[in-house]
C-alpha cells in the first residue's frame, strides 16, 4: 500500500463510475485493515473480468489479492476459515450465475456458524456478487439471485445502485462482523456519480429516499433503481410527483421509510429484475399490506422480470423491466 | 514420422479456424452481442477425436465451436445459434455456450459436464449399448469439486467416460502453474482412473494412440482421462489476453496450422482459401435469415 496508490485514489474521488467507486471503496478497506484480503477467479492480474480489483495485486501484493482456482466452494469455505483465524476475506464471484457451486458453504456455513456457535464465532466475509442483465450477456451472466440469500437467515444483503454508495457500502461490508452477500448492478458499472469520500456513510442497512414525491411511491434496488428515477422524471410530464425509495440493504429489509411513504402516496409499485415469484418484491409486498392496510389506495404492484429462465441476449429488454413498464404500473395503480 | 492429413481433416481443421476468426470479426463490428470463446489453436483435438465417438454422447464446454463443428460439419447452425437467426438448433436462447444437437450438448458452466456425461455412461453401461460418454474440459476446470465427485463414480462403477483434457495452459488470465497442484495425471491415478497425455498435435498419430483404448472402454467399460498438451492462440473470450508479446510467439510457434503449412504449403493454403470462401458465404446467408422464432410447447396460448 504505497503513498502513490492513496493518493491517486484521492485524486479520483469526486465524479466516478461505480466499478472505479468499488475499485477505490476495497482499495481504502485494503489500506485500513491489513486484515483484508481480497480473493477469487482472475482478479489479480487480470483485476477481475469487470476490473473491480484492478491494480490492487500490484499495490497490495499477491498475498492479499489471491487468484484461486476455478472453485466457487473452495474459494468461500477457505474464506470462511480465514475469517476464523481474524482475516476479513473479500471474496468476488466471477459472475452471478457461478456463486451456485459455492451455495451450500454460503448457506450452510457462512449464514449458520454464528449461530450454532452460540454467538462465539463472527465470520466477516464479504462475498462481492456482480448481478443482473442488461449487458447482452447469456443467462448465467446475468442473473439475479439476491433472493436465495435474502431469504436464508444468517446473511445480510445489500446492493449499491450508485457511486456514493458503492465507495461506502464496500466499505461498511468489509467492517461488518457479519457475512454480507455484496450484490452489484454489474450493468451499471460505467454510470459515473459524485463521490464524496470525506462525508459519512450512509447506514448500510438503510434504505433511502432518493426523490421524494406525493402521488406514489416506486421502491427499487440495485440496477433497477435507475429506472425508478427515470420513471419519476418522466411521470412528472403527467402531472405525477413519484417519491423514489432505494432499499440498499435486502436482508435485513429497511422497509420503515417505505411505510412512511405508503402512508403519505397510498400507492406502491416494486421493481426488480429478478422474477416476481417469491422475488423481494413479494416480502415488500406482504409487509406494507401488513403495515399500511388502510392507508393503501390500491394493491402493491410488481414489475419485475418474468418466471422464465433468463433470456437470451436478444430478448433481455423484454424480459428487463424499463421506464415504461413501471409507469403503467403507476397508471394501474391509480386507475384502481 | 508426421502422417500426411486427409483432405477432409484439412478442410474440417480450417473450417474450425475460418469460422472462429470470422465470429471474432463479427463480434468487433458488434454484429454478435454477450461473449464468445474460440478454440483457435485446439481445432485438431476434436477433429482427431470426432470419428472415433459417432455414435457416442459429446458434452461441450464453454469453448465448443470446434467440438460441434468437428462432429457436425455444419456451420450455419452454429452460427445462427450464435446470430438468433432461423434455423438455430436452440432457437438461440443456448447460443454460444448451451448447445443442443443430437448426441451433443455444451455448457458454459464449468466442471457440470463431467457429471452429466457420468450419468450418461451410467445408461450407457447397464444397457450394454457400447457406446461411451465424452466430455470435454479445459485445466482450470480441475478446480472445481464437481470433477472429483464424477470422476470417483465414474471408476467406483466402471462407467464408459471419457474424460478430454484441453489443457492449453491457461484459465482465463490464470497460468495452469498457478491454479493446478500437481497434475492432471496424478489427479486420475488418485481414483484409479486410466489416464494417458498427448503432446502431438498429429492427427493420425492421435488416432493410432487412442483408438484402442477408446474401443477398449466401449467393449469393457471404465474412464479414461486424456489430456492433450495444447495451445490456447486467442483472447479468452474477446479482447481480454493478459499474455505478452513473448508467450503470445511462442504459442503461436505451436500452431498446428504452421507445422502443416511447412510440410505442404500450397495445399494447405489452398484449402483455407477454400474454407474462408465458404464460412464468408455461410456469414452473408444466415446474417439475412430472419430472427429465430420459438414458443414453448408449455406456454399458454
Ligand atoms: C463454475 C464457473 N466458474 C467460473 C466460470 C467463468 N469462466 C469461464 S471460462 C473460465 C476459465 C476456464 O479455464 P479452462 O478450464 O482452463 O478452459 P479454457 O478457457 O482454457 O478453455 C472461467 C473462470 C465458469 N464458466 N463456470
Amino acid at each position: 500500500m504505497t503513498g502513490q496508490a492513496v493518493t491517486s485514489a484521492e485524486k479520483a474521488a469526486t465524479t466516478l463510475s461505480i466499478g472505479k467507486a468499488l475499485n477505490n471503496g476495497l482499495r481504502r478497506a485494503m489500506e485500513d485493515d491489513p486484515k483484508v484480503l481480497i480473493m477469487g477467479e482472475d482478479v489479480g492480474k487480470l483485476g477481475g473480468v469487470f476490473r473491480i480489483t484492478d491494480g490492487l495485486q500490484k499495490d497490495f501484493g499477491e498475498d492479499r489479492v489471491i487468484d484461486t482456482p476455478l472453485a466457487e466452494s473452495g474459494i468461500v469455505g477457505t474464506a470462511i476459515g480465514l475469517a476464523l483465524r481474524g482475516y476479513r476475506p473479500v471474496c468476488e464471484i466471477q459472475f452471478d450465475g457461478f456463486v451456485y457451486p459455492a451455495y451450500d458453504q454460503i448457506v450452510s456455513q457462512v449464514a449458520k456458524f454464528h449461530y450454532r456457535s452460540r454467538g462465539q464465532v463472527r465470520l466477516p466475509i464479504v462475498i462481492r456478487i456482480p448481478f443482473g442483465g442488461g449487458i447482452g450477456a447469456v443467462e448465467h451472466h446475468s442473473e439475479s439471485p439476491e433472493a436465495y440469500f435474502s431469504h436464508t437467515a444468517g446473511l445480510k444483503v445489500v446492493s449499491c445502485a450508485n457511486p456514493n454508495d458503492a465507495y461506502w457500502m464496500i466499505q461498511q461490508a468489509i467492517a461488518s462482523d457479519d457475512p454480507i452477500i455484496f450484490m452489484e448492478p454489474k450493468r451499471r458499472y460505467w454510470e459515473k456519480g459524485q463521490v464524496d469520500t470525506d462525508g459519512e456513510p450512509y447506514p448500510l442497512h438503510s434504505a433511502r429516499v432518493l426523490r421524494p414525491g406525493t402521488d406514489a411511491t416506486v421502491v427499487a434496488y440495485g440496477p433497477m433503481v435507475r429506472v425508478a428515477l427515470d420513471a419519476a422524471a418522466a411521470a412528472v410530464e403527467d402531472g405525477r410527483e413519484l417519491e423514489v425509495i432505494d432499499l440498499r440493504s435486502l436482508s435485513p429489509l429497511d422497509l420503515g421509510p417505505v411505510y412512511d411513504s405508503v402512508r403519505r402516496t397510498g400507492r406502491l409499485v416494486v421493481v426488480h429484475e429478478a422474477p416476481s415469484n417469491l422475488g423481494l418484491g413479494s416480502e415488500v409486498a406482504a409487509r406494507v399490506t401488513e403495515k399500511c392496510f388502510y392507508s393503501l389506495e390500491a394493491p402493491v404492484l410488481r414489475v419485475t422480470g418474468f418466471n422464465v429462465p433468463y433470456p437470451a441476449a436478444r430478448l433481455e429488454e423484454e424480459y428487463l423491466p424499463d421506464l415504461d413498464r413501471v409507469l403503467d404500473a403507476v397508471d394501474r395503480s391509480f386507475g384502481w | 514420422m508426421a502422417s500426411v492429413v486427409s483432405d477432409t481433416d484439412l478442410d474440417l481443421l480450417l473450417l474450425i479456424r475460418a469460422f472462429e476468426e470470422a465470429l471474432l470479426d463479427l463480434f468487433a463490428s458488434g454484429e454478435v452481442s454477450g461473449t464468445t470463446h474460440t478454440c483457435l489453436g485446439q481445432e485438431y483435438v476434436p477433429v482427431a477425436l470426432e470419428p472415433m465417438l459417432r455414435d457416442d454422447f459429446v458434452l461441450g464446454n464453454h469453448r465448443s465451436h470446434g467440438h460441434y463443428l468437428a462432429r457436425f460439419g455444419d456451420p450455419a447452425p452454429l452460427l445462427a445459434e450464435i446470430l438468433g437467426r432461423a434455423g438455430a438448433p436452440c432457437a438461440g436462447v443456448g447460443g454460444s455456450q448451451h448447445i443442443l444437437r443430437d448426441g451433443f450438448v455444451t455448457t458454459g458452466v464449468q466442471g457440470q459436464g463431467v457429471a452429466v456425461a457420468t450419468g450418461m455412461a451410467l445408461h450407457y453401461q447397464r444397457t450394454g449399448q457400447r457406446r461411451i460418454a465424452a466430455a470435454y474440459i479445459g485445466d482450470g476446470t480441475w478446480g472445481e469439486g464437481v470433477v472429483y465427485e464424477a470422476l470417483n463414480m465414474a471408476q467406483l462403477w466402471q462407467l464408459p467416460l471419457l474424460v478430454v483434457v484441453e489443457n492449453n495452459g491457461i484459465a482465463q488470465s490464470t497460468p495452469t502453474t498457478r491454479q493446478m497442484a500437481g497434475s492432471v495425471a496424478s489427479r486420475a491415478a488418485a481414483f484409479g482412473v486410466e489416464y494417458t497425455g498427448l503432446a502431438t498435435t498429429d492427427i493420425g498419430d492421435i488416432r493410432r494412440r487412442l483408438g484402442p483404448m477408446i474401443d477398449e472402454i466401449r467393449s469393457a467399460p471404465h474412464p479414461l482421462v486424456v489430456e492433450f498438451d495444447t495451445v490456447r492462440l486467442g483472447p479468452h473470450s474477446k479482447g481480454d489476453d493478459t499474455r505478452d508479446a513473448h508467450q503470445l510467439a511462442l504459442a503461436r510457434q505451436r500452431d498446428w496450422l504452421g507445422a502443416l503449412r511447412a510440410a505442404d504449403p500450397e495445399r494447405v493454403d489452398a484449402a483455407r482459401a477454400r474454407q474462408r470462401a465458404h464460412v464468408a458465404r455461410v456469414v452473408e446467408a444466415v446474417r439475412e435469415r430472419p430472427l429465430s422464432e420459438w414458443r414453448s410447447p408449455d406456454a399458454p396460448a
